[in-house]
Formats: structure tokens, sequence, C-alpha cells
């Protein structure tokens, strides 16, 4: 087996595995503050990215349809919260997750008919002729992704570290009950982290669908992934995730090239399955002290 | 006991006469797709029950079951295809395959909670759904695969034939799992998903349970494969993906969870769907209807104040939109999932009882329909076994430590409880108290030292293990089976009652046990004074009633050593002068105690010794009132007495 070769294909895994990263992130948002995740965030990122496709075929150019895509997918994470999550946390019932799936299923028959079921490109300036780099092919494209993903969780990051709201968006994440006592709304912030959670949704969107391009099928095709990365890692894990995103891409590169592309999801599935059952806090999570 | 019979005759009446109306149809109707349906709905109840097993039951949100019956249908159709085998042997093999398959699937998925179990089932039926349209060989993949349907001992079977088969295994499966969820099974099930921890402290096995339900549930599934292979002859991957999964979710819903009646009623709608959006004017007539219904109850709801705005408008708000996308949208089919999320939403939301629910209870006040009587309570004498008070050491601690990370919560304490005492265990909060009981009870496994129990070590870090050494507790934060009865809360703990093995009790031979069970529980609810609430749900319970109802089942558990947990906190007056008298009379059957109390008063009444603890360590011990006046309690609880103001 040629070595370049195998290289190559575990660099434009990892690229994708950043995309993966950033959903599971978007997972973590939200998991952070209300313990719940959206089971419906592949459908949202698909539908920003037909959304923003849209405004450029209604002649927008790439980075005036950019903020665009994120405010349109930070509004949909808004109705998720609204429509799915809010009522099962108030009934303290695990109800999100059927209503955060069927809140999907209705996204996604939305898209399809709206959009079409074909997949298609999506355009954008970033140039696709790759260049050579310690032997291996890279793409301007790709290196988009990885810029893109890293600098959006960053300004997360340091948005939760120094500002006002960034930190009360740390203190419901450490102890609900506590910062409620303290004047912080906790609605506000569950919203808070579902409006981010949704725009770091649309950001993978408008960053992957160059390089996939846009269909109602990425939905699935997506989530599943961002699921085990979110798993193997941890909920609470951080940057934990880029790491195992990373992992998770090559992976699966090299799973869809040796076994045939139908089986290029089952190695994520198998170490999802394998992280819950070994560690289900994930590799990079924290065991949390059980209570009565 | 006339009210047990016209139950009796209402109920199991309607289940034989639907039965027998059922089975009558295909010598009236020889219409072949009539017949069709009747067979998937025979079909769909099979898998529906299956489904409500984790889905109303255990509570989890299962998004497996689309694979099981797949996998269940794949198996039969290879059993007779690749394997030679008859249709009974594929019968047999595939519900097999599914118990072993969701077994295993159980194993590591069920110790999660939640959306870790949703996430390990999603991801479970991904690659069943992988491995079946890749292994081309085996099931010839995207290509399908064809099923005879082979005879039955030399029968060839026609379509009426077969609607009978499927019809018989329904009602097969409908007598059993009536009686399994009847049973202490069905009540563990329950326990399970209201409080683990507790079920674990009452010495019912959390895993055992949710494994063996789980693969039950998936094995139902298999069955129903199985049938679904020979009825339809071909075999796709794509029939059992994640859209089935969601239409199955909704049947079980819709029908309403914890009902056989509604998975019945839930497989007729999955088996009428199709039909309802290839048909325009019915699926316009259907959708009105539905916004009727949803707007009747909104008005209902938010007049009574018995519903939030967001509960009785949202769905108001999504059969809009079914009724305007009715009239609106060119092809009802194209937008078959959009259709399917809105009546979910709107179900799931608005009617989170599913239609057999709201028609149980309707159902329930119109025929006046008394629930079963209760047997006269048992003797307490033959329900609790008394045990000598000898003041002999029964419970020792021996340096005990618990550290959270650098907090030392328990920081080497020793103590012995001797046989027949109450022991009160005090201190400030944050002292270690309820640290140390969980160390002993076995939620935490202890940092160092030992904890013996008749010089014996009790086994560490396991609530059921300790429980089995006649160690029982409560809790300092309720943890009740909130959706059980009073007297199915006592009946999951009860111990030494149930002997009779599983097959029988599928055949509903476990009466007699039930009956005696019911006597012993309602003799501990007596000792309560819960006696007449016990068909009340637990948290429909006043608070009081609630922590006298965890005192009740503990003492199911025939417990030596019995561990209360703050019995007293937030109690009235009234009902904590009742705590004392029910702890007094618990201790004059010779039951050992360790309480944990704030209330002074409770403590100096009830205790032999009393161990004040601070910062996880013993500072004092000894009788209750020489306790109280050693000065380094007093400013353990009220900080240091200043020299000047002593003086003064």
């Amino acid at each position: 087996m040629d070595f370049s070769l195998i290289a190559q294909m575990v660099v434009s895994g990892a690229f994708m595995g950043l995309v993966y990263a950033l959903i599971a992130y978007g997972f973590q948002l939200t998991y952070a503050t209300s313990k719940s995740i959206n089971f419906g965030q592949g459908e949202l990122v698909m539908v920003s990215a037909f959304f923003s496709l849209t405004l450029t075929d209604w002649g927008l150019p790439y980075w005036l349809m950019v903020p665009g895509g994120l405010l349109f997918g930070a509004a949909m994470g808004l109705v998720v919260e609204r429509a799915a999550v809010r009522l099962a946390l108030e009934q303290k019932s695990e109800g999100w997750i059927l209503l955060s799936i069927i809140l999907g299923l209705l996204f996604f028959s939305t898209a399809e008919n709206i959009w079409g079921r074909d997949d298609r490109p999506f355009p954008t300036p970033i140039p696709a002729d790759a260049f050579k780099f310690l032997g291996v092919d890279i793409t301007p494209l790709e290196v988009s992704v990885a810029v893109g993903v890293l600098s959006i969780m960053g300004l997360i990051e340091l948005f939760k570290r120094k500002t006002l709201l960034g930190k009360a968006f740390e203190a419901v994440s450490a102890d609900r009950d506590a910062a409620e006592l303290m004047g912080i709304s906790a609605t506000r912030t569950v919203m808070l982290s579902y409006g981010l959670s949704g725009l770091v949704a649309a950001v993978a969107g408008i960053l992957v669908s160059p390089i996939t391009t846009v269909g109602p099928t990425m939905a699935s095709a997506l989530i599943l992934k961002a699921f085990s990365v979110a798993v193997v890692a941890g909920l609470d894990s951080g940057f934990g995730v880029v790491l195992v995103g990373i992992f998770l891409g090559a992976l699966e590169s090299l799973a869809s090239f040796y076994l045939g592309s139908g089986w290029r999801e089952a190695p994520g599935l198998v170490l999802l399955i394998m992280a819950l059952a070994i560690r289900p806090t994930g590799i990079f999570g924290q065991a949390a002290i059980r209570k009565v | 006991m006339k009210g047990n019979w016209k139950r009796f005759f209402l109920v199991r009446g309607a289940e034989v006469a639907g039965l027998a109306l059922l089975a009558a149809v295909p010598l009236a109707v020889t219409n072949p797709f009539a017949l069709g349906l009747l067979t998937l709905l025979a079909i769909y109840g099979i898998l529906l029950i299956g489904l409500d097993v984790t889905v109303g039951y255990l509570g989890q949100v299962n998004l497996g079951h689309a694979a099981f019956l797949g996998i269940g249908a794949y198996t039969a159709g290879l059993t007779v295809t690749t394997l030679g085998g008859g249709m009974p042997i594929a019968l047999v093999l595939a519900p097999a395959l599914c118990f072993i398959l969701g077994g295993l699937l159980a194993l590591p998925a069920l110790r999660l909670e939640g959306p870790q179990f949703a996430l390990a089932t999603l991801s479970f039926s991904a690659l069943a759904t992988t491995i079946i349209n890749e292994w081309e060989s085996l099931t010839q993949g995207a290509q399908g695969l064809q099923v005879p349907r082979p005879p039955i001992f030399g029968v060839a079977l026609d379509a009426p034939d077969f609607y009978w088969l499927c019809l018989a295994l329904l009602a097969l499966v409908w007598m059993t799992m009536r009686n399994l969820l009847a049973s202490r099974w069905g009540r563990a099930f329950e326990a399970l998903r209201d409080s683990p921890i507790a079920t674990d402290a009452m010495g019912v096995g959390t895993y055992r349970h949710k494994v063996i339900a789980f693969a039950l549930g998936s094995s139902l599934g298999g069955l129903a494969g199985g049938l679904y292979a020979f009825n339809f002859q071909y075999l796709q991957p794509q029939s059992f993906t994640y859209e089935l999964m969601v239409i199955l979710l909704l049947g079980v819903v819709l029908g309403g969870r914890k009902s056989l009646w509604g998975a019945f009623v839930g497989a007729a709608f999955i088996v009428l769907l199709p039909n309802l959006l290839s048909n325009r004017l019915l699926f316009q007539i259907f959708s009105a209807i539905g916004l009727t219904a949803a707007v009747f109850a909104a008005g209902r709801g938010l007049a009574k104040k018995t519903t939030q705005p967001f509960q009785a408008l949202a769905p108001v708000v999504a059969m809009g939109l079914l009724v305007g996308g009715s009239l609106l949208v060119a092809n009802t089919e194209d937008w078959r999932k959009a259709i399917f999320a809105l009546m979910l939403f709107s179900v799931v939301v608005g009617l989170p009882e599913g239609i057999m629910g709201f028609a149980a209870q309707l159902l329930t006040r119109l025929f006046r329909i008394a629930p079963p009587s209760l047997p006269a309570p048992a003797s307490l004498e033959s329900v609790l076994p008394a045990w000598p008070a000898t003041g002999e050491p029964l419970l020792e601690l021996k340096h005990l430590k618990r550290h959270f990370g650098g907090v030392h919560a328990v920081d080497g304490i020793s103590l012995t409880v001797r046989a027949g005492h109450v022991h009160g265990l005090i201190g400030p909060n944050g002292s270690g108290k309820s640290t140390a009981v969980n160390v002993i009870s076995g939620l935490y496994a202890p940092s160092g030292g030992e904890v013996l129990l008749h010089g014996k070590a009790l086994p560490e870090g396991s609530l059921f293990k300790v429980a089995g050494h006649g160690v029982a507790r409560t809790f300092q934060n309720l943890q009740l089976f909130g959706e059980l009865s009073a007297i199915d809360n006592v009946m999951v703990a009860l111990k030494d009652v149930f002997r009779v093995p599983l097959p029988l009790i599928l055949l509903g031979l476990a009466d007699a046990e039930e009956q005696r069970a019911r006597a012993a529980a309602l003799a501990l609810l007596d000792l309560v004074g819960l006696r007449d609430k016990a068909r009340a749900r637990a948290k429909d319970l006043t608070y009081g009633a609630q922590r006298f109802l965890e005192i009740a089942r503990a003492l199911a558990r025939k417990p030596e050593l019995l561990i209360l947990d703050e019995p007293a906190a937030g109690l009235a007056h009234p009902d904590a002068a009742e705590l004392v008298k029910i702890i007094r009379r618990v201790h004059d059957l010779g039951v050992t105690i360790i309480l944990i109390e704030h209330h002074m008063d409770v403590v100096s009444e009830l205790c032999d010794v009393v161990t004040v603890l601070d910062g996880g360590k013993i500072i004092a011990e000894g009788p209750p009132d020489t306790v109280k006046r050693n000065p380094k309690v007093i400013e353990a609880y009220l900080g240091a007495v200043v020299e000047e103001e002593k003086a003064a």
C-alpha cells in the first residue's frame, strides 16, 4: 500500500472530521445549559445551507450571504428551543428527544419540497485547486474549513469567558438553580445556547457544502458522525471534540476506501456504541457524582 | 366482589369480542385489499406492543425498533431461502436472534439514560441497516430478497389462513404480555423508569430487568419482522429506516403508552396512514377533525386553566398547518414526512396520554368500573420478622473514608451500631452524615476503611448488593416511583413473597402470589397510616404521606437495619409527631435504625445513642442528653462562644 495515498486520505478525512467536531460542539453548547441536545441538528445544518444557497441565488455576494445564513441558523435554533425543548424541560421530562426529532423531520420534509431532492453545488469564492504540502494535496477550501471551524469555536469560547452574558452562560451550566438565585434567567440562557447552537450549525453547513454539495440527505449523513464525535469525546469535553473529530474523520475516510463507501459510517457507529458501553462520559468528559 | 366480576366481564369481554370480530372478518369479506390491511394490523400490533415495553414501561426513547423488525424479517427470510427451514423454525429464530441482539445492545446501553440511550439505539439501527444493505452475498443488498411462504406442516397458507396465523400470534402476545406487565416484572420496569437508584436500593436489580425488558421488546419486533417477511414475500433494506421508526413512535404515542389497546389503536392508525395520505378528501376531513379536537381541547384547557398556553396552542397551530397544507399542497404524498411530524407533534404536546389513555378514563367513568378490590391486610407480625434486640454490635464502621477529589466528606469515622438500638447521626450541614449512609448503603464505594455487618464486610459500591444483606434505606430527597400507586411502590420492594418463575407468570399463574403480596403491602401501608391511600399514585400524595410511604417501602425489604435519611425534613408538626410514632413502632419490632435527623426533639425522643459528626469526623458520641450539653457539639452547631460573652 502506497503510504502517500494513506496520508492523503487521512488528511482529507481529518478536514471533514473538523466539520463533525463543529456540529458536535453545537451539541455541547446546549447540553451545558440544559442537559438536552437537538436530535434534528443535522436538518438545521441542511436548511441553513439551503437558505444560504437561496441568498446566493438572489445575487447576494458570498460575504453578505454568510451573515444572512448564520442569522437564519440562529433563528431556527431558537425555534427548536421554543417548540421542542422548553416545555419538556419545564416538565423535567425527556420529551425533547422525541420533539426535536419531530421538528427535524418537519425541516427535512419542508426542505425537500422547497429546494428539491437533488444535491446541488454550493458556490464559493475560495478556490478548490490543490497545492502540495509535505507531499499531500490540500485545497484552500479545506483550509478554509479548518480556519472557519477553529475560529468560530474560539470566538464562542472567548465570548463565554470574557463577556457578562457569556459568564451567565457558564453560571447556568455550572449550577442552574444557583444561577437563577443570582438573578440570571435560566430560560433565556438556554435560549441563548440554542441560538448559538443553530448559528454553529449554519457555519458548519456553509463550510461543508462547497465540498459535499447541498441536499436533504446531508442531514442524516452528518448527524450520525457528529453524534459519534460528541459521545466519544464526551458531551462536556470542550475542545476534546476537535481531536476526536479529526480522528473519526480520518478513520471514516480509510474505512470507506478499504471496505467500500457503504461502510463509511460503520466505524463511527461502532465507536459510539463502544464509548457508551465503556465510558459513557466520553474520553474527555468527567463523571458526575450521583446525589440523592 | 360484584365490582370485580363486572370489571372482569367488561375488560376481558371487550378483548374476546374484539378478537372474535377480527377472526370472523375473512368469512364475510373476501376483498384481498381489506384482508391485507387486517394482516398488517395484526403484525404491527405485535410490533407496537414490543415497542411499548421500552417506550411506555421503561420510559426510554428507543430508536432501534424498526431495525429489529428488519433483522427479524431478514432472519426469517434467510431461514427459509438459505437455510431451507420451514416457517415455524423461521418464526422461532427471528424473535430468538432479536432477543439476543437486543440483550447485547441493552447490556451497555441501559446503563445510560435519556439522550445517550436514544443515541445508542439510533447508532445500532444505522449499523444494522448498513450491514443489511452492504452484506450483499447474504442479503442481496439493495436488490431485495424474495421470500416464499412455505406451507406449515404440509398445509399451504392462503391469505385468510395467514391472517389467522398472525391474529393468533397477536392474541398470544397480548395475553402473555398482559400477564407479564401486571406482574412484579411490569412493576419493576416502571419503577426503573421513575427512580433507578431507589429500584437498586430496594433490591430489585435494575440491570437485569432493563436488559430483559429491552430484549423482550426487541424479540417481539423480531417476531413481527418474521411475519412481515412472509406477508410481503419481498424484503428491501430501505423499508426499515429512520422514517419507519418515526411512524412506529407515532403509533405508540398516539395510541397511548403503557396500554395493549393503545398499541392496537396505534397499529390501526399506521396501517390506515398510507390510504389516508393518498386520498385527498379523506385527509382533509381527517385533519379538520384533528383541528377541531385541538381547538376544543385548547379552549377547555385554557378556560379551566389545566393546560399552559403553549401546551394548548401548539397543537392548534400544528393542526392548523395540516389543514392549511391539505388545501394548498398539490400532492400530499410529497409532504408525507411533514404530515407525520405535525401529527406526532400535536399528539406529544397536546395528548401525551394518547387516545387510549384518554378513552380508558372516559370508559371507566362511563361504565363505573371500580378498580379491583383489595384483600384484607396481613398481620404485621407475619410480614415483618421480629429481630432479637440483643444489643450486640450489628453494624461497625472502621476508619471509614470517602473523598470527593480534595473534599474529605467522610474522614475516618469509626462507630458501632448495636442490634435493637435507634442510633442517631447528627451534625451540621455538610458534616458527612448523608455521605456516610450513602457509603454504607452502597451508593458510593468507600475511599478507605471498612463497613462490617455482623462482623462481615458488606459489599462495596452497590446499592443492589447491600440491599440483599438486609439493609434498607429511605432517601433525603424522595425517590419514590411517582407513577406507581402507593401499594405498588411497596410491592416493588417486597421481599420473600415472589417465587413464581417467569414462564408461569407469562401463563397468568401468579394470581395467588399477587394477592398475598397485596395483603402484605397493605399491612405495611397500615403501619404508616396510608392504608386508605393504597390506590393513589405516589406523586399525588401529600409531602408527609410520601415520606411515610418511603418508610413503608423500605420496610417491605424486611430489613434488619433500617437507615432513615432525614425523615422529618420539611414535615409539619402533626406529621413529625406521627413520624415519631411510626419509628417507635418499627423499633418495637426489633429493627435496628440509623436515624439522620436535624430535629433535636425527634432525636432525643427516639435515640438510644447519638453520634455527632462535623467536618467528616466524629466529635461526640453518647446518650442524647449528654451529647446535647457537649461544648464541642454546641460549638459545631452555633459557632464558638467568645470568652468575653461567657464572662458577661
